[in-house]
């Protein structure tokens, strides 16, 4: 909270008293009394203020922003009820499409109840194009919006005018912005709207993350006037939290891996009866989908109590489903993340977690699904899906305890979200250099940003290089005779601003009904897969695939079984560091229960003997002083596995400078694959793990450099590579219809990497590839602080006959980086014949 | 005669032309690979087996030009399905454009074809391969993928993608490693 908010004096005196009784008077009517937080936030929003409020999902945080926004207007027009105000007011932004007819009810609510004549609209990607076209001409008063659409507002002409009165902008769910590009996108935005609109006050509203202080310095720009004059709220709403582990009955053939958790569906059955309503929370669509089948199958009782709810089913259903959650008719509902924000669920009782969260923030926020009238408390089953898992359960517990939540860390330098933004400018009205170079900088993700990157960024635009060539005809955009910047091309304006959009993911090809009927959308790279008659599950529904047409895969309904079932790439969060101290602590106590210094075992630690007495034959549970190693052969190859347990992104970076190190000593190709206990280097060849701590190749010396080194022999930066060459535009992903049409302009962003990588290593873009892998993937401190640790401990390795429990779940992972220091010709002699899939 | 394939001339000036800033450089490339083949082998003949050009007219038809006049061999082009450019405008280069060539029981096309007593020529596919190897490593190369009575050329062009093909018994597959070729 601001300790600030006393030393200004409030500017309305009486004024905001008579404003603040309208609101308590409404508040009466609903017999509701309002929050501390709420009041803090109308007081802070009618001194002109900015912030950021903190507060959970369902806590009554729009109430907190829309009356200040509505009495604003109320203050500044008193004859509201019998006159109208036309034009833009304030922009709610929130970044799921899918929540914004909840917060338009809400602020209808106000509108309406309060007597003013205030509109209230929607402008998403699913408003149609009449509806968007008559909002040109006549803005609603409350705009709610997602920030690709409001990108889109920017690149229309005149948008200076619609923005010129709005008076506030409210940024919904920060924390979920904050550390993507779609957060740096709106960081953009913003820059401009200080600038455009006279009297704008911004707010955040965010859930618990560890980095609030800097989420608010995100939002309003480190070190500027907007930052100096803003608080930060915190609801503190103390909640119980009661986490309740699900133990297989039977450990000793409980699987070491998987991630499906099928094998407990059981268990879950009776937590289903004795509650009012039940979430299930599965971390993938494809994982929801399989619950969904199976918990049918089983128990066909359920059949019309039971919903599924993720972000590939269509609108219809989703809304549909949350409805009935409210309605109170649905006994269960398997979801995805798709239910994490926004729409307040009061019926719903319990919530079941389905393998581990990734993220104590996350898991707080589902189980504050739960129990949500006040002074209720919130229950969330966790049910591990292979046995290392409950450890993790374990963990979890003390986790949501000590509140150790993870930080969203922001970008820097996304040097694609500004071209991109530029290219915006351009196509609208058309944009100075010098004006917007200031606004930028002013930004926290380009607060670093100098007069060369500058220059070069507009040589980009303009020549598509840095040096003009004569025969050269590259087009986007134009200088003018007065120095403007503009697009004057129709076909490069309209190809933008479809690109707008895509900031994010595949392409996404939609399921339909031969004969209409949309049922959702499935990646691109699934479909692909599947020839004409092949049947898979989706949406709960067994569908035959018929045809690809334009973006469209026409399917119809099948009795046939199948078990394909589309995968969805989600994306895989680290572990905190505090969250992995947590995580490591639990695992020690198995080593040594040592109740005396605290160790005490928790009763999933116990569960567990049967796999720690497996461990054990083979290899070792390490203690807190110990480093473990593993080494043993199996048909894929020799593995060697290591197990700092510090989290997925330090073990990605960790294996990565490993690797690197040991090539330095012998040529050789390694596949990399990590979880958050630990990390594997499989290779055809055996690794001198003696050579490895003789040359002390954990050493902190030097890490920096080889790190960076190691990312040029790998892939990671290739992968990042891909959405850089979208967002900047110069992987064109084709119009939403005309996919096929536009194949000549389609390339993959793989070619372009090398081609870069061939003729033009200083690029700008090709760079940034680099640098956000060294400095968003891979987290460089954290990596200097366990190798810290790591130099203190005692290294334990032990070559084994056979896969251990420890490293089960690493070894069959798929999903692998590669890193090879030997020529190509080598390789290819080592390696046996083709045919692969 | 020199047989190239998919050599797709245009595409990086196409891509620029539209917005998408593609390196020059990748530009000259084909052309300094170009040269350096007809030097080695100084055909009597160079025979383009389709997709020369990626895309409609553009500059970089000058510097295809220039090479033209400063390479003495006779050049012919197999259309292929990106070959829009107007026949009229090779004919001044005194290319000659067909649709396929029968040679001493050769058949050159752009296109894979069968025919009976032929062995056939041909590119379009831009073909490759994916090897693995021992410690799940994966590879996947350009290669020259020869069936009993075909041989489909690998794209000659920077800038220009794969298609991995899956081969059978009676295939023969020879990938571009680095500066060799080398048969698995």
């Amino acid at each position: 909270m601001s300790s600030r908010k006393k030393t200004i004096p409030s500017p309305l005196g009486k004024d905001r008293e008579g404003l603040f009784q309208i609101a308590q008077d409404w508040f009466q009517q609903q017999s509701w009394k309002p929050f501390a937080f709420q009041k803090e936030s109308w007081t802070a929003f009618l001194q002109g203020k900015h912030g950021l409020l903190n507060a959970p999902t369902g806590s009554g945080k729009t109430y907190a922003l829309w009356f200040p926004i509505v009495l604003n207007y109320i203050k500044n027009n008193p004859d509201y009820k019998t006159k109208h105000k036309k034009g833009l007011k304030a922009i709610w932004i929130t970044p799921l499409r899918a929540l914004s007819q909840e917060i338009k009810q809400s602020a209808e609510r106000i509108t309406e109840d309060l007597g003013t004549q205030m509109t209230v609209g929607v402008r998403t990607g699913d408003t149609s194009t009449k509806e968007r076209a008559r909002q040109k001409n006549k803005m609603p008063d409350l705009l709610i919006t997602t920030p690709e659409s409001l990108q889109l507002l920017l690149s229309s002409k005149g948008y200076d005018k619609v923005f010129k009165d709005c008076s506030a902008i409210v940024i919904d769910e920060w924390h979920e912005l904050l550390g993507t590009k779609r957060g740096v996108q709106m960081e953009l935005a913003l820059s401009r709207l200080k600038t455009v609109s006279k009297d704008l006050r911004i707010w955040g509203i965010s859930a618990t993350i560890g980095n609030l202080e800097q989420a608010r310095q995100v939002l309003l720009g480190p070190e500027t006037k907007a930052y100096d004059n803003s608080v930060l709220i915190r609801a503190k709403l103390n909640k119980k939290i009661t986490v309740k582990s699900i133990i297989p009955k039977e450990m000793e053939t409980f699987p070491w891996r998987g991630h499906l958790g099928l094998r407990l569906l059981e268990d879950v059955v009776p937590i289903i009866n004795n509650s009012k309503t039940t979430l299930l929370f599965t971390n993938t669509r494809s994982q929801c989908e399989i619950w969904f089948q199976k918990i049918l199958e089983q128990h066909p009782e359920y059949a019309g109590e039971f919903a599924m709810h993720h972000g590939s089913v269509n609108k219809e259903t989703r809304l549909w489903v949350e409805q009935a959650i409210r309605n109170e008719s649905l006994k269960a509902v398997v979801c995805t993340s798709s239910l994490d924000l926004g729409v307040d669920f009061a019926p719903v009782e319990t919530v079941v977690q389905i393998g581990g969260p990734k993220g104590v923030a996350r898991f707080l926020q589902r189980a504050g699904r739960s129990g949500h009238q006040p002074g209720k408390e919130s229950v969330i089953h966790f049910l591990p899906t292979h046995a290392m898992e409950l450890i993790e359960a374990s963990a979890m517990q003390k986790a949501v305890q000590n509140a150790a939540v993870e930080d969203r860390i922001p970008y820097l330098n996304s040097f694609d979200v500004l071209l991109q933004y530029l290219t915006t400018l351009a196509v609208s009205d058309g944009f100075y250099p010098n004006e917007i170079f200031r606004e930028v900088k002013q930004t926290f993700c380009y607060q670093a940003i100098t007069e060369d990157h500058w220059q070069w960024l507009l040589n980009f635009l303009v020549m598509g290089s840095q040096s003009l060539k004569t025969y050269d005809e590259y087009q986007k955009v134009e200088v003018e005779e007065d120095g403007k910047f503009k697009v004057n091309n129709r076909g490069i304006a309209m190809r933008h601003r479809f690109q707008i959009g895509t900031i994010v993911g595949d392409a996404s090809i939609q399921v339909r009904y031969q004969k209409g009927g949309y049922i959702g959308s499935i990646e691109e790279f699934f479909i692909s897969k599947l020839a004409p008659g092949d049947v898979f599950t989706f949406a709960g529904r067994n569908l035959e695939f018929i045809r690809i047409k334009g973006m469209q895969a026409h399917v119809r309904n099948s009795n046939k079984r199948t078990n394909k079932v589309p995968s969805w790439m989600g994306g895989r969060l680290s572990f905190s560091a505090q969250m992995s101290e947590l995580l490591r602590q639990e695992l020690y106590t198995a080593a040594s229960p040592n109740p005396s210094k605290g160790g005490e075992q928790s009763e999933e630690i116990r569960a567990l003997k049967p796999m720690f007495d497996k461990q054990r034959e083979e290899s070792k549970v390490p203690k807190p002083d110990e480093f473990l190693i593993e080494t043993f052969k199996t048909r894929d190859g020799y593995h060697h596995l290591f197990y700092p347990f510090e989290g997925r992104g330090v073990h990605e970076a960790m294996s990565s400078l490993l690797a690197y190190r040991i090539s330095l000593l012998t040529p050789i190709t390694c596949s990399l694959a990590y979880n958050d206990y630990g990390f594997e280097l499989l290779s055809d060849k055996p690794i001198d793990i003696q050579e490895v701590l003789d040359n002390n190749l954990f050493t902190v010396d030097y890490m920096r450099s080889d790190l960076q080194k190691s990312l040029n022999s790998n892939e990671m930066a290739r992968r990042k590579f891909r959405d850089i060459a979208v967002i900047s535009g110069m992987v064109f992903t084709g119009y939403p219809d005309k996919g096929i049409k536009m194949k000549h302009l389609q390339s993959s962003s793989q070619l372009l990497f090398d081609v870069f990588k061939d003729f033009e290593a200083d690029n700008l873009l090709y760079q940034q590839a680099f640098t956000e892998t060294f400095e968003h993937q891979l987290e460089e401190g954290r990596l200097r602080m366990a190798l810290e640790r790591i130099a203190k401990q005692e290294i334990v390795w032990k070559q084994c006959t056979k896969p251990t429990p420890f490293s089960f779940p690493i070894i069959t992972d798929r999903l692998r980086e590669k890193l090879s220091s030997e020529k190509l010709a080598d390789r290819i002699k080592r390696m046996t014949k083709v045919l692969m899939k | 005669m020199l047989l190239i394939s998919d050599v797709h001339l245009g595409k990086v000036a196409h891509f620029r032309k539209f917005g998408a800033a593609v390196p020059q450089k990748a530009i000259h490339k084909n052309f300094i690979l170009l040269d350096e083949i007809v030097h080695h082998f100084q055909p009597f003949q160079v025979c383009f087996l389709g997709d020369l050009f990626h895309s409609s007219l553009n500059k970089e038809w000058q510097l295809f030009e220039n090479w033209v006049s400063k390479t003495p061999s006779e050049i012919v082009l197999v259309a292929g399905n990106h070959d829009i450019i107007a026949p009229e405008k090779f004919e001044v280069l005194d290319i000659e454009i067909i649709q396929e060539l029968e040679i001493d029981g050769f058949l050159l096309s752009h296109h894979p074809m069968e025919r009976k007593g032929f062995f056939n020529f041909c590119g379009h596919i831009h073909p490759a391969v994916r090897l693995h190897g021992s410690g799940r490593q994966r590879l996947k190369l350009p290669c020259f993928f020869k069936k009993p009575s075909q041989l489909i050329l690998p794209a000659f062009g920077e800038f220009t993608g794969t298609f991995a093909l899956e081969p059978s018994k009676m295939d023969e597959v020879f990938v571009l490693v680095e500066d060799q070729v080398v048969k698995i």
